[in-house]
């Protein structure tokens, strides 16, 4: 989806900087099945992961020479030979483990970061990219909520748990390698033991999907019940419903957690055979060796050995499990990367919506025409009934949209958009008004504000001081208009307006109609508005509509 | 009725605890780490007898299958005990989830912030967030307490042993645990900063996003989207690189603690070895080395126990204030039914507590529904909410039949329906909040409100629906059924046609005002446009 994103913003005329760097490797690569996001996440650990990798087999190896070197030690020290060179030996595979453990924790946490990073980068491209009308179809409350989320969960799987599974191979053959090198025949028995193992890994696995799914279909519904009640908490208690709630959601996740149980039963069956297997081949090992000291069986690779080579076999045998127990710890890993990456792939960009089919029936060529020949100064109204679309002729206009004009770009770089949505920063009014015009002249402001009724408004009071919060949260719609008119009138540049009149009183309407105006004298001012008093003002109107495509020309 | 929290709820802490299966995951951990550490130590002081009896003509008396018979039991017992340590002490943890979660929802629903303006939890990011709190409370003592309880025994006995076989051995070890202590510390310590910071980040990240996303069509036509999404993505990268610094920091406790267990073996081994002991009196101090290397793998997870521990101490700080301040008592005995309701010198506020106008004054009465109009900002919310007893009316009161009303009668009488109403994830019946009604009324209620043939759709008064499957306007709508059920003698309706088409909002609004003509009903709309001839409206100025 983030590659569908990136492709689509080749056609589209808004460049900036960071959206023309391609993503290395992402754009090329051939759409395998799977997700576009996990896919990228791998690109992004490549070499770092490898890094990684040959760090995490120096640990492995540092490790088991530590364990075998310790291990002769010990044998020989029974036997009456301390031998310091051993024993120094065993020390320094031990600093050398733990210096090579530090730097590969290190060099997964910052390839994590990296990944982290890149999607995090791929997700901007891909918003950026985005029409306006694509943005405002996105769940933006679950986008924001994921943003924060996904990216590391989706790392740690390409990164931390794609290791875990390529040591799932390299780990145990090390292993079985070093005993090798004493008993052939004891790492065989390791080998040999494996495709048990893993036969009971598949049936557990089998059992496990089975088990999730039906506690899926049995109790699916139950999973966010307590999550779903916290969101809803205000309504509960306008219904009065507290109570009743209370009592259900103990039930229901009463029965959740009993269903999750009859799940983790089995799924903990899976450690539950490493530990097995880890344990019993210590216990085995340990007899068979202590019978072949005892001369009282001889199994060839197991009798006839010196002690410091039993507890080599003994102590070295548990490495080999030790790959399969953390590839099971990252279980969560696992499950929590695919979500967030199924959930990254659709999420960005999930919204289709009606812009395009929309756009292209409701901008017919002749409309087009009309708003390419506007003039330098002057107000132009769109006007028409709702739903005939006015906003999206003027965000056509601003060169915002999907549908392109027929290769007459709108030259005009410098706009002002004035409508309740726009941007207003948390701080005072003369800010909020001088946000990005680079104005601060406070004489300008005062003008601006002054213009359309900002100064004297009950409800803000404090003049150019008055406090606005984060979000503008303490502002009406009408306030909103009115700022950005301020900002637009203090900024000199073309004004483009969306319903600049709607939300207002009828005197701040008769203000707000008048400053528009008085702009339109020294600048373009196009206004999309179904207030007739307004368009009566202007000098030009193209009636929008999907039946009547007309542009009167008034004399102005 | 009675849906008042007791005033008292705290956040529950270790009261609802289950003991009994608590205890019994503690008995498995014990016996689970028991059994790793007596399978090594026991195995490796086997190997060691029957090396050196092999070598004299004892090897042939040699009883080897008593500890043959050990070892396969401890091998057993560490096996069966790890696995009946994970269920029993996941069941435990969620038996203790259950009723931590119902307890905490009654907490924050008894809590004043639920009713005041903006309902943050509503937000999809700051409920992800409250949840991340909750589990890492209800998991807190799977994570923490489990684990660093056996952990600890472990190594009280080990060090016993030590200081009882190899004294000289302590000194190593001791180095070993002050430099494991420091690390812990340093975790500890700047783990609680980290943690916070990366929240911070994310969230402010995640405020500056939204407002970035709603603003969108001014942005991308004044082109200045690409540079608005810069802060925002970069306070994503920071809380990122704080997870960074986190994990080094916690790669560095990893590497202490991974050092212990293989130090400490080799420290018992060598000064066994320098007090003189050799050949079999050196047995028992190679178990004791033995069983400190098997601690190794339990040591080794002490990071996550202290990021564990650090997150459930900003978790229960971060939840309580969920909770804190529990207004009002028990509910009292209401009147079914009043004829006249009075506010006299109510003053409204903004969120922010700016003074909003002047001092308001009204009287409605029963069957005549008035409609609060009034440019958007001025306050028409407040008033509901001050009505509803949701927020308290300062030095104003609120009359019924002229006797004054207190926030929790208030609260008792009325029902509320918020402009912003959410859908239940739940069956359309429980979503109605009538539990008393029959099918009949339901379907009623459904049908005055033009919903009834798309919940026929959806499956019915036991379909299940969630704020997903309905459409701004028809959860509307299922809020105003909600209202038409609701049997409280004052309704109060927040932009109750918000979201409907002028005709559908007009008609349906019709119905439910003569439904409702026994009791008091207040409505406001923003919409000067919405005039109905059975209600007067009521101009709330600045």
């Amino acid at each position: 989806m983030l590659n569908a994103a990136l492709n689509r913003h080749e056609s589209r005329p808004i460049r900036s900087k960071a959206s023309e760097k391609p993503i290395p490797n992402a754009v090329s690569q051939p759409t395998a099945p799977g997700s576009a996001t996990l896919r990228l996440a791998r690109n992004l650990a490549g070499p770092s992961l490898r890094a990684a990798l040959a760090l995490q087999m120096a640990r492995i190896g540092s490790r088991i020479a530590f364990t075998g070197l310790s291990a002769i030690f010990v044998g020989e020290m029974i036997f009456g030979r301390a031998n310091w060179m051993l024993f120094g030996a065993a020390l320094g595979s031990l600093i050398l483990g733990s210096v090579t453990g530090l730097a590969t924790d290190r060099v997964l946490a910052s390839t994590e970061l990296k990944v982290a990073n890149g999607l995090l980068g791929a997700a901007r491209r891909a918003l950026v990219a985005a029409s306006p009308a694509d943005v405002q179809a996105m769940p933006a409350g679950t986008l924001i909520a994921g943003l924060q989320r996904y990216p590391q969960a989706i790392a740690s799987l390409a990164v931390g748990h794609r290791l875990a599974s390529i040591m799932l191979g390299l780990g145990p053959s090390a292993a079985a390698a070093a005993i090798a090198a004493v008993s052939w025949q004891a790492a065989l028995a390791l080998v040999v033991l494996t495709p048990v193992m893993i036969v009971f890994f598949v049936l557990v696995g089998g059992a496990i999907r089975s088990g999730a799914e039906a506690q899926e279909k049995a109790f699916g519904r139950l999973a966010a019940q307590f999550a779903d009640r916290i969101r809803a908490l205000p309504t509960i208690l306008g219904n009065h419903g507290l109570a009743r709630e209370r009592r259900k959601l103990e039930t229901r996740l009463d029965t959740y957690a009993s269903g999750t149980m009859s799940v983790l039963r089995i799924a903990f069956l899976n450690a539950g055979i490493i530990d097995f297997f880890a344990s019993l081949s210590i216990a085995v090992l340990a007899v068979f060796l202590g019978l072949g000291h005892l001369k009282l069986m001889s199994v060839p690779g197991f009798a006839g050995l010196q002690l410091w080579q039993s507890l080599f076999i003994l102590m070295i045998a548990p490495e080999y499990f030790a790959p399969f127990r953390r590839y099971a710890e990252q279980y969560h890993a696992k499950a929590g990367g695919v979500a967030a990456a199924t959930a990254l792939d659709t999420l960005v960009l999930a919204a289709r919506p009606r812009s395009i089919d929309f756009e292209t029936a409701i901008l017919t060529p002749d409309l087009i025409h009309a708003a390419s020949l506007l003039p330098r100064t002057g107000l132009v109204a769109i006007t028409g009934p709702s739903g005939s679309g006015k906003s999206t002729l003027l965000r056509h206009v601003a060169g915002i949209g999907t549908a392109r004009s027929d290769g007459s770009e709108l030259d005009r770089p410098e706009i002002a958009w004035c409508s309740t949505e726009i941007h207003v920063p948390e701080g005072t009014l003369g800010d909020a008004i001088g946000w990005g015009t680079g104005q601060s002249c406070r004489t300008r402001l005062l003008l601006a504000a002054g213009n359309v009724g900002l100064l004297d408004d009950v409800l803000l009071p404090g003049g150019l001081d008055a406090l606005i919060t984060a979000g503008g949260e303490n502002l009406s719609g009408g306030q909103r208009v009115r700022i950005g008119l301020a900002r637009a009138l203090a900024s000199g540049r073309a004004i483009l307006a969306d319903e600049p009149t709607a939300k207002l009183d009828p005197v701040n309407a008769a203000m707000v109609r008048r400053a528009l105006a008085g702009a339109s004298r020294g600048r373009l001012v196009v206004v999309a508005t179904h207030d007739r008093d307004l368009a009566m003002l202007a000098g030009k109107t193209i009636e929008a509509g999907p039946a009547s495509q007309q542009v009167e020309e008034n004399a102005a | 009725m009675n849906d008042r929290a007791p005033s008292h709820v705290a956040l529950p802490r270790e009261k609802i605890e289950h003991t009994a299966q608590w205890r019994l995951a503690l008995l498995f951990a014990f016996a689970a780490l028991a059994g790793a550490v007596l399978l090594t130590g026991v195995s490796m002081w086997f190997l060691g007898a029957v090396a050196l009896a092999g070598l004299t003509p004892a090897a042939l008396t040699f009883n080897f299958h008593m500890p043959a018979a050990f070892i396969r039991l401890f091998a057993l017992t560490r096996t069966a005990a790890k696995y009946g340590e994970r269920v029993v002490g996941h069941r435990a943890a969620l038996t203790d989830q259950v009723l931590r979660r119902a307890t905490l929802f009654a907490a924050m629903a008894a809590a004043p912030s639920v009713r005041k303006a903006g309902w943050q939890l509503g937000n999809p990011d700051r409920l992800a967030d409250f949840l991340d709190d909750v589990e890492d409370v209800d998991y807190a003592r799977l994570r923490v307490g489990l684990p660093s309880t056996t952990l600890g025994v472990a190594i009280v006995l080990l060090l016993a042993a030590t200081l009882w076989s190899a004294p000289l051995a302590m000194v190593m070890i001791l180095l070993l645990f002050a430099a494991n202590t420091g690390g812990a510390y340093y975790l500890t310590g700047r783990g609680d900063a980290d943690l916070a910071g990366m929240r911070e980040s994310r969230q402010e990240a995640s405020r500056l996003l939204g407002a970035a996303m709603q603003a969108v069509v001014p942005l991308q036509a004044e082109r200045r989207w690409n540079s608005m999404l810069g802060a925002p993505f970069d306070g994503y990268a920071s809380a990122e690189a704080r997870a960074l610094m986190l994990r080094r920091r916690q790669a560095v406790v990893d590497m202490l603690a991974g050092c212990l267990a293989p130090c400490a073996m080799l420290s018992v081994l060598i000064c066994a070895w320098l007090t003189g002991l050799r050949g079999a009196a050196l047995l028992p101090p190679a178990l004791l080395a033995f069983a400190w290397l098997a601690i190794g793998e339990s040591v080794q997870g002490v990071s996550r126990i202290l990021i564990a521990s650090v997150r459930e101490k900003a978790a229960r700080v971060a939840l309580a204030k969920w909770s804190i301040g529990p207004d009002g008592t028990a509910h009292k005995h209401t009147p079914e039914q009043i004829r006249s309701l009075t506010l006299e010198r109510l003053v409204r506020r903004t969120p922010d507590g700016r003074l909003l106008g002047r001092p308001f004054g009204a009287t409605f009465t029963a069957g005549r529904p008035r409609i609060l109009h009034g440019a958007s900002g001025c306050g028409k919310t407040s008033l509901l909410k001050q009505i509803a007893g949701w927020l308290d009316a300062a030095d104003g009161c609120v009359l019924a039949d002229g006797v004054a009303l207190d926030t929790d009668k208030r609260r008792a009488m009325s029902s509320f329906c918020p402009h912003d109403a959410a859908v239940l994830a739940d069956t359309v019946r429980e979503n109605l909040f009538a539990p008393n009604a029959s099918d009949e009324d339901l379907w009623t209620a459904l049908s005055a409100v033009e919903l009834d043939g798309r919940i026929r759709e959806a499956g019915g008064l036991d379909g299940w629906i969630t704020q997903a499957v309905l459409s701004l306007g028809e959860a509307q709508r299922l809020n105003l059924a909600r209202a038409w059920l609701s049997e409280k003698p004052i309704v109060l309706l927040d932009e109750p046609v918000e979201h409907l088409d002028a005709d559908q909002g007009k008609r349906i609004l019709a119905a439910l005002l003569f439904r409702l003509r026994q009791r008091i009903v207040v409505l406001s709309s923003h919409e000067t446009g919405l005039m109905l001839a059975e209600c007067r409206p009521l101009l709330v100025t600045q």
